[in-house]
Parts: C-alpha cells; structure tokens; sequence
C-alpha cells in the first residue's frame, strides 16, 4: 500500500516536470541533433509538405530517399535537392594539413527516388528491399503520404474512400513493418507520422479523411507506447498534426470569415520548420499553430452539442463544403475519373 | 454587429448543453420508444452482440441479425424470438464490401428499412505487429473501420429520405487513447471515432436532426476477446474488466435517451483528458503507474501459446 502510494506521489511529480520541461523548451530552444549522413525516406515526396520536409534535410545533409506514386514531381523534388546539395558544398576550400591541397568535403550526401504506392503493401516492400539494397540502412522515416477523396459520403466511389484509407493509415503498418526491425536491432532511428489536426477533431464531409488519420494517430501512438515499454531509447517518434495548409489539397475549404484572419490556411513552410525543430528535438508531438493544442483539449472535455454550436458559429460545421464543391465542379467540368 | 449578437448567442447555448450535459449525469434522462422499428446488429453472434439483441428485443424493436459464425448467429436469434421479436438471421463477411451491400439489399426486401443500425462486430490480431501477418493487420482494419462506411453507405440514404434513424457504433476506450501491442486495434478503433465523429458533424450541418447517433466507448470487457489482458494488481480490482451484461445496459440507457457518447465506466473520460491535456512523458508515467503501458503483453502471449498449441480459430 505504502510503496503505490509512494510511486503515485512520484508519478504526479514526473507529471508536472513533465508541464514544466514543455514550457523550458518553449523558452529556450534545445539544441537540434544532427542528421548529416543518415538515410531519410520520406513518402509522397513529390509535393507539399514532403518537398519541404525533403529540402529541409538536404539542408542538414541527411541522405534522402524519396518515395512518390508520381515519378515526374518525385524527380522535381530530387532536383531541387541536389541543388541544395550543390551549394551546401560549393564554399570556399579550407586549409588542408598540407599546404595548398584542397580538402576534400567529408561526405557527399545522395538523393535517390523509388515510385512507389504506399496504399499497397507489396510495392512497399518491394520498394523497401530495393533501398536497403541500394542505399542502406534506414534512420529516419517520414510517412508524409496522404489524399483525401474530396467527395461526400454517400456520393463517394468505394474506390476513392478506400485508397484514402490505405494510403493514410494502411500504409503506416507496411512501412513501418520495412524498416522497424534494424531500427530495433540498432536501437536507432526516427519514425514521423504526419497525420493532421484533422486525426484530433473531425468535420463534416471528410469522413474517409478523418478515419484514416484517426487511425494514423491510432497506430503512432500504439507504437510509440510500445517502443516506450520496451525501452529502446534510442528510437524516436513524433506526431505531426498540422492545421488545413495551403498546399492545394484542400483549396477551397473555408471557416467564417470574420474569424479566418485568426485562424488562416498554414504556410505549409511554417508548419515544415515548426515540425523540423520538434523532429531535430525528440519532441513527441508538434501541432502547428499552437491552438490546435487547446482546441484537442476542448474537444476531449466539452459536451458534443457544446462542439456542434461553437462548430457553427466558426463556420467550422460546413468550412470543407465549398472545397468539396470546387472538386464536384472540377471532376465535371473535365470530365476526370478520379480526384488527386 | 451580427458576428457580436451571433457570438452571445453561441456563448448562450454553449453553456446550455454544458449544463444540460451535467444536469444528464445526476437525473434519469427519458429513455425512447423504439418498438416495432428494425434494428439490425453486426457481429450478432458473439457475447456484446447476442446481449445487445436480446436488450433490442426487450424493447421491441424487431431484429436483423449480421455475424459471420452463422452456428452463433442462430442461437442468438433463437433466444431473441423467445422474447417475441421477428428476428432476421444473416451470415455476413464485413471484411468484403460486396458482401455487405449484397445482404444489404436482401435485408430491404425481405426485412424492411432498417431505422436502428448497431455497428457491434470488432476483432483484434492478438499478434505483436513485427510478428503478424499483415492479412490479419488488414482484417482488423476492414472489419472494425472499412465496414463503418459501407453499412453506412447502405443504410443511411433511407434514414435520411425518411430523416429518422440512429446510427450506433461500438467503438472501444481504444480509440480514445492507446496502448502497447494493439497497433492494428487502435488504429482501427481510432479510425471508428473518427468516422463516426465526422458523420455526426455532417448530420448535424445538414439539420438531419430525426437521425441520431451514439459512440459507445467501452474499456476492457470481460468477452474474452482480449483474454489475459491486465493493469497493475493493486488496480485491479479498482478497473476490473467489465461485465458483459453491464456495458450493454449502459449503452443502451445511452442510446435510448440519444446521448451521443458513452465511456464505460465514466472513469474512462479520465485517460481519454489526460491524453489531450499532459505532454506526452507525462502520459507515459501515468501509464507506467497504471500498469496500462504492459497491459496487452500477457494477452499477446495468450494468443501466441494457442497459436502455438494449434487452435487456429480466433475472432
């Protein structure tokens, strides 16, 4: 009896460190840990925020291997990398211990790009195999990849809610399955899943969206439990749950516009550096802006009809009806198939 | 002006439903008539979906009746006529959507619009996710979140047509926060709320208000579906494993008086705060106290050991 009561007082103790290290860090900003040569794949690299998350390690130096189902923006990206790369070596030559040589840069970083569709498993695998064989081993994994059907419910193809669910959640299991293992073996590596505020709270009209990175959320979490449990600390993990950016993917989508001054579209740039500091700090979770925070908070404590009524006075309740308006009239007007 | 008068307004009825959802926790709420409406339930055949049956039964409804295990199904439809229901039976495999939309349409023609749909059936792979077959990942995900959107797809166009209707979905207090070693349960459970979160939303932006749904949160269940599962001793008897027969009658007061979510016990809201409030190393603390961060470990070597020993059949 002494001895629980003993480790309940140590518990609420760790707790309340716990508030008081996340607030010192929001102060003074812990130093980033170097990712110069280690092996980074991140997923849908080809666009939005996996371009960026590209470019930003290609900064640091990591060696990236960029994973998309579109070859050509997957090339666009690599391009882009290899330019930073270029320049990272470019300065001018240092004094080498023997006069006059010019000291050769310590290490050259290399990007590689596999096409590949996360949503099914053996082109996971497959393509998992392919960069062990070429490449390495793998360090860092970003499971950046995400679509949405951008129809409602009922007049959403089967096919479309589906593919939104294994590219979001499946995919996660397949990849992680890839690579886990040597990280666990090394006791290395950093798993990032980017899920979005959306996997915290929900809307009307993207429920494919909100069940997949419900579960995306689900999943992470499961595993970082777990990696916790069995004391492997050498390996990281960290959520990533960004409000709606302005990449595109959800253009159109809009809240009340006296409140949108406050709360506008991310710069998908912003939440790429905000999400790279927390990567480069071990930081388990980042939501970017901050507010998300406290809205996952009030979500978790208010009534629903309480989340319904301040929903409708935001504008919240309908903000994605226009985005899927915007997809409806453009899959009409050229007649395409399928959404992104 | 308007966005100042709207803003009262919102404060008005925000504290409303903060004091109404209060005033619900202390008094009786009034439980719904639902007798002569058709309520179809999945995974009808095991220990939650038989009790949910006979529960329905009990109030009147007639049933429909979806499980995979069609031995199982029977009995419980055999116990649910005794009470004097007209009872459906049907053999379904919710991993398959056809499946779903096949029997979907049979039960339209032979049973007749289904107003009450309780989304029951869940499985687990009982597997550590480095040692499971990605078909059994696959199957917790299909079954527990896939099935949602197409018994929804299914049944909601005539809720909607005729606004009435209820839409119950059985979730798990894993899917409001987490655990070691049920990555594909989690992922699916998480996914469920998820689902059903936004549907709600959407019925309510659309004013759909004859169509009701509830979330059904239930901690641990004594079904034997997660055999071997246990937190720290000394809590033990503090969070037991539910009974059954307890968690269908709470969530059927919850469902009977429309609230539109339920954790059972009431405890769960506590973890389900905590994992939106602490940072995360404080969570993990209190899950280290709790005994809740190992609490799968024992239920996964169970199902290794039958596995092992050659019992091959697990839901």
């Amino acid at each position: 009896m002494m001895i629980i009561l003993a480790e309940f007082f140590v518990v609420i103790l760790k707790v309340l460190w716990a508030f008081v290290a996340a607030g010192a860090k929001w102060v003074v900003k812990p130093k980033e840990k170097s990712v110069a040569g280690q092996v980074c794949v991140i997923t849908g690299a080809g666009s939005g925020l996996g371009r960026l998350f590209a470019k930003e390690f290609a900064r640091r130096r990591a060696i990236l291997v960029l994973w998309d189902i579109n070859s050509q923006s997957n090339e666009e990206t690599a391009e882009m990398v290899r330019q930073i790369y270029h320049e990272l070596d470019s300065p001018v030559p240092k004094d080498g211990p023997v006069g006059g040589v010019e000291e050769v840069p310590p290490f050259q970083p290399q990007v590689y790009t596999y096409v590949c569709d996360v949503g099914k498993r053996e082109s996971v695998y497959s393509t998992a195999e392919k960069v062990r064989r070429d490449v390495g081993e793998v360090d860092i994994l970003i499971n950046n990849a995400g679509v949405v059907s951008g129809h409602h419910l009922l007049e959403c193809p089967d096919e479309l809610i589906e593919r939104t669910m294994v590219v979001n959640c499946h995919a996660h299991f397949w990849t992680t399955k890839a690579f886990l293992p040597k990280m666990l073996e090394l006791n290395h590596g950093h798993i990032v899943t980017v899920a979005s505020s959306l996997g915290l709270f929900s809307t009307a009209g993207v429920e494919d969206y909100c069940a997949s990175k419900f579960g995306a959320i689900g999943f992470h979490e499961s595993l970082s439990h777990e990696l916790k449990a069995s004391e492997k600390d050498g390996i990281n993990m960290t959520l990533v749950c960004p409000y709606l950016m302005d990449t595109g993917m959800f253009k159109g989508c809009r809240i009340r516009k006296e409140i949108e001054p406050f709360l506008p579209p991310l710069k998908p740039e912003f939440c790429v550096k905000q999400s790279m500091r927390a990567i480069l700090t071990d930081q388990p979770m980042v939501c970017t802006p901050r507010i998300i925070y406290m809205v996952n908070f009030m979500k978790s404590i208010l009534p629903f009809e309480a989340i319904v009524c301040m929903y409708r006075f935001l504008g919240a309740d309908k903000c994605m009806y226009p985005f899927l308006a915007q997809r409806k009239e453009a899959m009409n007007n050229n007649e395409a198939k399928n959404g992104i | 002006m308007l966005f100042i008068l709207d803003l009262l307004l919102m404060l008005i009825h925000l504290t409303a439903s903060i004091l109404s959802a209060v005033i619900n926790t202390v008094i009786r709420p009034r439980l719904k008539c639902i007798e002569g409406e058709l309520c179809l339930i999945t995974g009808a055949g095991g220990v939650l979906g038989r009790l949910f049956a006979l529960e329905f039964a009990k109030e009147g409804a007639h049933l429909v009746l979806w499980d995979c295990n069609t031995a199982a199904n029977e009995q419980t439809a055999a116990l649910a006529r005794e009470l004097g229901v007209q009872v459906h039976v049907y053999t379904v495999d919710l991993s398959q959507r056809h499946s779903i939309y096949h029997t979907a349409d049979r039960v339209r023609q032979e049973a007749g619009q289904v107003s009450i749909l309780v989304n029951n059936a869940g499985v687990v792979a009982g597997r550590r996710l480095l040692e499971c077959p990605d078909e059994l990942l696959e199957r917790t995900l299909l079954v527990n979140c896939h099935a949602l959107f197409w018994m929804t797809k299914a049944f909601l166009p005539q809720m909607k047509s005729s606004n009435h209707g209820h839409i119950i979905t059985v979730a798990s207090a894993l899917g409001l926060f987490s655990t070691a070693c049920v990555e594909d349960y989690c992922a699916s459970k998480f996914g469920a709320v998820g689902f059903h979160e936004s549907l709600t939303h959407e019925l309510h932006a659309e004013n759909l208000n004859g169509i009701k749904t509830t979330l059904v949160c239930p901690y641990i269940v004594d079904t034997g579906m997660f055999e071997g599962c246990e937190i720290r001793q000394e809590l033990r008897s503090l969070i037991p494993p539910l009974e059954p027969l307890y968690t269908v009658q709470q969530s059927m007061q919850a469902i009977l008086s429309e609230q539109q979510m339920i954790c059972i016990p009431r405890l769960m809201y506590i973890p389900f705060l905590t994992r939106a409030l602490l940072p995360w190393e404080a969570n993990v603390a209190t899950y280290r106290f709790m005994g809740g961060d190992k609490c799968m470990m024992p239920f996964i070597k169970n199902t290794e050991q039958k596995i092992a020993n050659g019992d091959v059949n697990h839901k």
